[in-house]
């Protein structure tokens, strides 16, 4: 239940303002950390600024949805809900110059399934990097292994995630049992289902509980076929007599619909930026592998070993 | 971990070892149980997810153990729990006479309570048995490992899967092979519980899955079409038949048991799983409201870790009713009955 759910308690903020200077905060952060680590070539320039990160978030949130929408097994919705909203956790309170997304966004979709009890056995969950080779898909594995403890203890060991899917899914039954006024509920779930995608990537999941964010794809949906659900929030949801809910829910439901749509970023802007950000790994990264998980029996050899194949390893090897 | 010390190790877990702490700031005891990641080809363990999962989401209850908190450390993380001084196993093997009725009633009510708030909360536990219902040394049982737990009614048409639950305590759909089930699961197990709490020794003790099943037809009947319906649609029901032979009546099973007792385990031990009565509902049954009337957990035995002796009581253990106790020995609280009390 969403009321008294971790996502409830601690994953839902105030505003889109509170949840960027998050990021702009973690940002700065790690700006910060390596400069002071004064490296040699470090400068301010060759650093991503916020907008930049933005860019590159964005850039590879679409890479993840592409995997997983393209994984096989079909990875049902809720899992692929879960890593989104995984990702958007993670990278609130982290940069993505400190810890790769190109990793974080597979470890994302690998804890999912494994939290949402869709079983796939590692293996298979890296059998599905296509352009990988067999040992290409193992080394990716020992990164997602890597960094699977970082992720989660990142998420505050918050796993369970409450996806809109399952209130639109109710709110359809509902509209199918108590609202015959509407001839074909049916119908509202296209656009419905276009607008819930439409808003995983966004910031949605993190204003708003998800029962809001089905309502809203559903009203939506209906207003876009010229349909009047106002009798259905008076009548069946019972807001008749609760005008100050009733606002506040239109309210809400406004601002959701203003909120950053999501834009695939420019190609070149990705290009110059990934660019940089690759630079950055390589020559100033400090993401020590401590933090990372170590495993117990594992050789200093073999770390090492590992880090300059996690360098060769680029994005054009992945999906 | 700097803020614990450590006072001993209490055993070892499904995923790793469970040692007994101090929290240094509120000199509270608690249970540690240390997941450490070895090189696991799956990395995280599912076991431990799950328990994460499902304790993190759901509220306080008296009845089941309580996360306190998470935390990496070293290379892998700890859980932090109650802790809880045994569990009822023990007091079943170590009680060196037979739990009165007034006993059983009082565990069998603190277990209901507990599975009626899980289920209430969407969670199947799949695996209860004595062994994870653990007594604090207050008397208190509460549900813990929640390993094997999941949320149910998700959507779709998910499969589980049939190898959860402890043989003994594993509902007969599940033996049959069944991929899709229900929180009468759980309520199997809390049937076999209560013979096991009513009898001092397991109702169903199999040595193997197939065995496991001729334990349960022995006692319970050939299933049949009109008996179970929906069995023909499990997995292995072609796979395996047995001599027909008809069931024997609970009463003679669990001997010496007053007949709503008897009645209370018929509800629980029926073949299709939607007939199981469920937790809330069986907290309503008359077993709970009758003479010898559920004891206190103060009355109820508190044996050492470790399969001890379990402790030397001065007095002995207090008689159902006396006139030479105190009064408030031998009624119950009535805060414990009071959310009962509407249907009275």
């Amino acid at each position: 239940m969403f009321h008294n759910s971790s996502q409830g308690k601690f994953w839902i903020f105030k505003s889109e303002d509170e949840v960027e200077q998050k990021r702009y905060k973690a940002n700065q952060k790690v700006r910060n950390k390596i400069i002071e680590s004064g490296k040699p070539g470090v400068s301010e320039s060759k650093l991503l600024e916020h907008h930049e990160e933005d860019v590159l978030f964005r850039h590879y949130e679409k890479r993840m949805l592409d995997f997983c929408n393209a994984f096989k097994p079909v990875m049902p919705k809720s899992v692929v809900g879960t890593a989104i909203m995984y990702f958007r956790r993670f990278y609130l309170n982290n940069s993505i110059m400190e810890h790769h997304p190109r990793i974080i966004m597979l470890t994302c979709a690998y804890l999912s399934c494994k939290v949402d009890e869709f079983n796939v056995s590692s293996t298979q969950f890296v059998g599905n990097l296509l352009q990988e080779t067999p040992a290409g898909q193992e080394r990716v594995l020992e990164q997602i292994l890597e960094y699977e403890l970082l992720l989660i203890q990142q998420l505050k060991f918050h796993l369970v995630v409450h996806n809109p899917y399952r209130p639109m899914e109710g709110l359809l039954i509902d509209l199918k049992t108590r609202f015959p006024t509407l001839e074909n509920p049916e119908s509202l779930r296209k656009n419905a289902d276009d607008f819930l995608t439409q808003a995983a990537m966004t910031d949605a999941g993190l204003l708003f509980p998800p029962s809001q964010i089905a309502l809203t794809a559903i009203l939506n949906s209906a207003s876009r076929a010229g349909l009047s659900m106002e009798s259905y929030l008076n009548e069946c949801l019972g807001l008749k007599e609760d005008k100050e809910t009733l606002s506040k829910m239109y309210e809400s439901m406004s601002r959701m619909k203003t909120l950053k749509k999501y834009e695939l970023p420019k190609a070149e802007e990705v290009n110059a930026y990934k660019k940089k950000l690759d630079r950055i790994h390589a020559e100033f990264s400090s993401s020590s592998n401590k933090r990372k998980r170590g495993y117990e029996e594992d050789g200093h050899v073999a770390k090492e070993a590992r880090l300059t194949e996690e360098q060769e390893w680029t994005d054009e090897d992945l999906v | 971990m700097e803020q614990y010390n450590i006072l001993g190790r209490i055993g070892e877990g499904a995923h790793g070892i469970v040692f007994k702490a101090k929290h240094i700031e509120t000199g509270e005891t608690v249970a540690l149980k240390k997941v450490a990641l070895r090189r696991l080809e799956d990395g995280i363990p599912n076991q431990a997810l799950r328990e994460i999962k499902a304790l993190q989401e759901i509220e306080d209850n008296q009845h089941v153990v309580k996360l306190k908190d998470v935390f990496p450390h070293g290379t892998g993380f700890v859980l932090v729990f109650d802790f809880m001084l045994s569990d009822l196993s023990e007091v079943i093997r170590n009680s060196q006479r037979p739990l009165t009725p007034a006993q059983v009633k009082g565990y069998m009510m603190m277990l209901l309570k507990g599975v009626a708030f899980l289920h209430h909360n969407n969670i199947m536990h799949r695996d209860l048995k004595p062994a994870n219902l653990l007594i604090s040394s207050s008397g208190h049982l509460k549900i813990a490992d929640f390993g094997l737990a999941r949320l149910f009614s998700e959507e779709g048409e998910r499969l589980y899967s049939h190898q959860v639950a402890t043989r003994w305590y594993r509902a007969p759909e599940l033996l049959y092979g069944a991929r899709k089930y229900d929180e009468g699961v759980d309520l199997w197990a809390v049937g076999c519980i209560f013979g096991e709490l009513l009898n001092s020794s397991p109702l169903f003790p199999g040595e193997n899955d197939i065995e496991q099943l001729c334990c349960v037809l022995r006692v319970l009947g050939t299933p049949t079409q009109d008996s179970w319906p929906e069995i023909v649609e499990l997995p292995d029901y072609n796979k395996i038949t047995f001599k027909e032979n008809p069931a024997i009546p609970l009463g003679e099973i669990v001997p010496d048991t007053s007949p709503q007792a008897v009645d209370l385990l018929y509800k629980f031990l029926v073949y299709p799983s939607k007939q199981r009565c469920s937790a809330r509902q069986a907290l309503l049954h008359p077993y709970f409201f009758s003479s010898p009337l559920p004891a206190h957990h103060s009355e109820l035995p508190t044996p050492q870790r470790g399969g001890r002796p379990p402790r030397q009581r001065l007095q002995a253990p207090p008689a159902d009713f006396s006139v030479d106790l105190p009064l408030q020995n031998s009624v119950v609280d009535p805060a414990v009955l009071q959310e009962h009390a509407s249907c009275l």
